[in-house]
């Protein structure tokens, strides 16, 4: 496969799963919103999904219709949904010829969708959260699209390498930005508080099958973190990742295969033999920083070794 | 006639041939679509249009303009009545295009070579000079098989009395193939069961040919040859055309920035290092091809691929250098070179072309220029031209100045008027101006065309020009069996 084609893939991949994770914590975010006004603030997801700065943050952070159309419609924001479309549009667009035609419909649709004009009007004036939905339903149908029509091979490989290091690090990038807001106090006992947090990453079910006690930080940590079974925790993402990685393995390219696999191994035993109490115990942010950083220089070595090209 | 008012304001221009209608009767290839549409009323029709329009958007059949920064999605005007062409009128196309095509296939071969038509005086070697699209590099270069033009697209239009022209001969990068196969597809969506029952012959086998001869040029022997499409990117307007061709073939699709020539060889950058490449089928002019012996400023095209072309080691489709067979001012001895290399007649007839180098010629055509069309020779798109029934004073003797400057450089051709096609305008059938551009593939098991076309349409009412950066559109081309 051109080296080309791989990167084009794979930053693909990574844009739809960064849309969809925004698409879901927006939608949550904004039902949150609607419940008690007083004790919500767009703070956190401001800090996490823009680059405003301190200043506009705090005026935005009670506003929902201008956040939303800030975060979703608005072309001067480079991370906002209707960017980061285009943006996995170009490249799907640029290769054509190694995804189905099925995806690329289901791309382009997805594209005409944002970009019609009707939408930003909705979401001054309607219910953002028929929008959202209609958005997240999109993406929904690019995963399940891929799912059964793309052949498992090496571009196959590529879309989920990307698709996991996004979603390791914005699982990461949300607990850290939620327990930083609380000044990573553990004992912070506001129920509605974790309940959002699961529920804009979609493990509230499983945290209620899990654990019987309550809302608890200590809980929430080790479901996002540790969960292997929780599809946006970091070990799950770690997993998936080294998974589809081992099938790049060839002859040809042993010395760059063997380099990744050496940094993947090493980030998975590290986040496989942590507990709770150790990660607590190394403190919640440098943990969570040392995860963001080994997946940084992952990205960055196969940048060096599979997508050289220029 | 009657039923939904479709054919009311049907009005055949008298001095034209129309491909539906003969002295107020349709002709017997466009009865059972004008049965079919009759039963529909207007709504159903329109509708149809607006779905064939949603297709082309939803598939990113598009192109993009660029305005202010933003990107804007447009697709190509289609025009959803198919136009038909009978079996009879085919075989002789047919025959008439291979014909031709065999001949300027011998005169690339020729003038790169002993230039045998030149030194029998045939042409005159000044004509071959003074062409920019003529290539010194290419001068004694093999190419493999001897075929230099691999796929063409020659446009045919049809005058008065029905009797087809060639208007130019496309041996370069001829572009439109993949409308050729969408429009078929739409059509199939918005007008269910038409095809099968109106008899209509395939144009799904086209990849599948081009992708044969592409593998039978491969300079190394091996069962799975490495063949490319290399694009100029996505920011082209044809890009949609490449990376359908590369799909539809199973091929990859290659930028210049992909590539990489070592020793004269070429390489694509791959995820496993670099792997070698045998066949191109290019769609970047020559001009940008090698920016070490043409453009030096360009980026599109891979530095030392001409030297891996000279040594043999990579096959470029089309060959470089083929400028020089459909520039307008040889055009006019395409007719010469089927008798001199064929010892034929020539079966398709040139328009009467007149070399404004020639003195004698200028005269003629300054005379009569409101009944004369000036074209550049070097031009293609609909650029660069004067239709002397339609021009201002003023700019008639602008051109006139400029071609004094440098008459080689342009050419006149009487005004033929194109034959007309129904079109679904506004809830009614209207006559509109069509060419014909057949695609013909060059093997070395010889010349195949498959049946069908892009059948571009001036859309604007009277207007003769069809190209798409002139405001044309296209249709399905039909090619009925037997």
């Amino acid at each position: 496969m051109l080296s080309r084609v791989a990167d084009s893939l794979y930053w693909m991949s990574r844009y739809i799963e960064r849309t969809d994770g925004i698409l879901r914590m927006l939608k949550i975010n904004y039902a949150s919103s609607q419940d008690d006004i007083s004790e919500f603030s767009w703070k956190s997801a401001l800090r996490i999904f823009t680059y405003l700065e301190e200043e506009p943050i705090n005026k935005f952070s009670h506003q929902s219709r201008e956040v939303l159309q800030y975060m979703i419609a608005d072309k001067e924001n480079p991370n906002s949904v209707i960017n980061i479309i285009t943006r996995a549009r170009e490249n799907g667009r640029s290769v054509q010829d190694h995804i189905t035609k099925e995806l690329w419909q289901c791309l382009n649709d997805f594209y005409h969708v944002i970009r019609d004009e009707q939408l930003s009007g909705s979401l001054d004036r309607e219910d953002p959260v028929t929008v959202l939905d209609a958005l997240i339903k999109q993406a929904t149908l690019y995963y399940g699209t891929i799912d059964v029509t793309m052949a498992r091979g090496e571009g196959y490989a590529f879309i989920n390498i990307g698709k996991f290091i996004e979603r390791a690090t914005q699982s990461a990038d949300i607990l850290d930005v939620k327990f930083s807001d609380v000044d990573y106090d553990i004992s912070a006992a506001d129920t509605t508080y974790w309940k959002y947090l699961l529920l804009s990453i979609s493990g509230y079910e499983l945290y209620l099958k899990t654990y019987r006690s309550g809302f608890e930080a200590r809980n929430v940590v080790e479901q996002v973190v540790l969960n292997r079974n929780f599809p946006r925790s970091v070990l799950y993402s770690i997993n998936q990742l080294q998974r589809y990685f081992m099938r790049l393995k060839s002859d040809r390219h042993a010395e760059s295969y063997n380099k990744i696999e050496f940094m993947l191994g090493r980030l998975k035993s590290k986040v496989n033999y942590s507990t709770v109490d150790t990660i607590l115990e190394q403190g919640l942010h440098e943990y969570l920083d040392e995860v963001r950083k080994e997946l940084h220089e992952i990205g960055v070595a196969l940048n060096q070794n599979y997508f050289a090209y220029i | 006639m009657q039923g939904n008012g479709l054919l009311n304001n049907y009005l055949v221009d008298t001095n034209t041939w129309d491909e539906m209608y003969s002295n107020d009767t349709i002709r017997d290839q466009y009865r059972g679509v004008v049965e079919f549409l009759q039963q529909l009323n207007i709504d159903e029709l329109s509708k149809k249009e607006e779905q064939a329009k949603r297709l082309f958007m939803s598939q990113g059949i598009t192109f993009t303009v660029y305005s202010s920064g933003e990107g804007i999605e447009k697709i190509f005007p289609f025009d959803i009545i198919p136009r038909i062409i009978t079996a009879a009128e085919w075989n002789y196309i047919e025959a008439g295009i291979k014909q031709r095509l065999k001949a300027l296939n011998l005169f690339l071969k020729d003038i790169y070579n002993q230039q045998f038509i030149v030194k029998d005086g045939v042409v005159p070697i000044d004509m071959i000079y003074s062409c920019p699209h003529y290539l010194r590099e290419m001068h004694q270069l093999p190419v493999p098989h001897d075929i230099y033009v691999h796929i063409a697209g020659i446009d045919l239009i049809r005058n008065n009395d029905g009797s087809f022209y060639i208007l130019e001969d496309n041996l370069r990068t001829p572009s439109g193939v993949s409308y050729m196969l969408e429009n078929r597809e739409i059509i199939k969506r918005i007008f269910p069961d038409m095809l099968p029952r109106n008899n209509v012959r395939s144009v799904m086998e086209y990849p599948d040919i081009l992708h044969k001869n592409l593998v039978s040029l491969s300079p190394r022997q091996t069962a799975h040859p490495t063949i490319v499409v290399l694009t100029p990117g996505i920011y082209n307007s044809a890009y949609f055309e490449h990376t359908t061709l590369a799909r539809l073939m199973g091929v990859e699709l290659v930028e210049g920035r992909d590539l990489l020539v070592d020793n004269h060889r070429v390489y694509m950058k791959t995820t496993t290092g670099l792997q070698q490449v045998d066949v191109i089928y290019r769609r970047v002019d020559d001009d940008f091809l090698d920016p070490l012996v043409f453009n030096p400023s360009s980026t599109l095209g891979v530095a030392g691929i001409m030297g891996a072309y000279r040594k043999g080691n990579v096959a470029i489709v089309n060959a470089v250098g083929n400028g020089v067979a459909d520039d307008k001012a040889i055009y006019a001895y395409v007719p010469d070179m089927i008798k001199y290399y064929l010892n034929q007649d020539p079966i398709l007839k040139n328009v009467p072309t007149y070399q404004l180098a020639n003195a004698e010629h200028r005269e003629h055509v300054f005379k009569n220029i409101t009944q004369m069309v000036i074209k550049k020779t070097n031009e293609s798109g609909g650029y660069g031209m004067l239709m002397g029934h339609a021009a201002e004073e003023e700019e008639i003797v602008q051109y006139k100045e400029a071609v004094m400057k440098d008459p080689r450089q342009f050419i006149a051709q009487p005004i033929i008027s194109l034959s007309s096609a129904p079109c679904y305008m506004n809830g009614k059938l209207q006559p509109r101006r069509v060419d014909l551009r057949p695609y013909a593939l060059c093997g070395p098991a010889g010349i195949e065309i498959v049946p069908g076309g892009l059948t571009r349409v001036a859309l604007r009412e009277g207007s003769l020009v069809v190209n798409s950066s002139q405001g044309g559109g296209s249709k399905d081309t039909w090619v009925l069996a037997g």
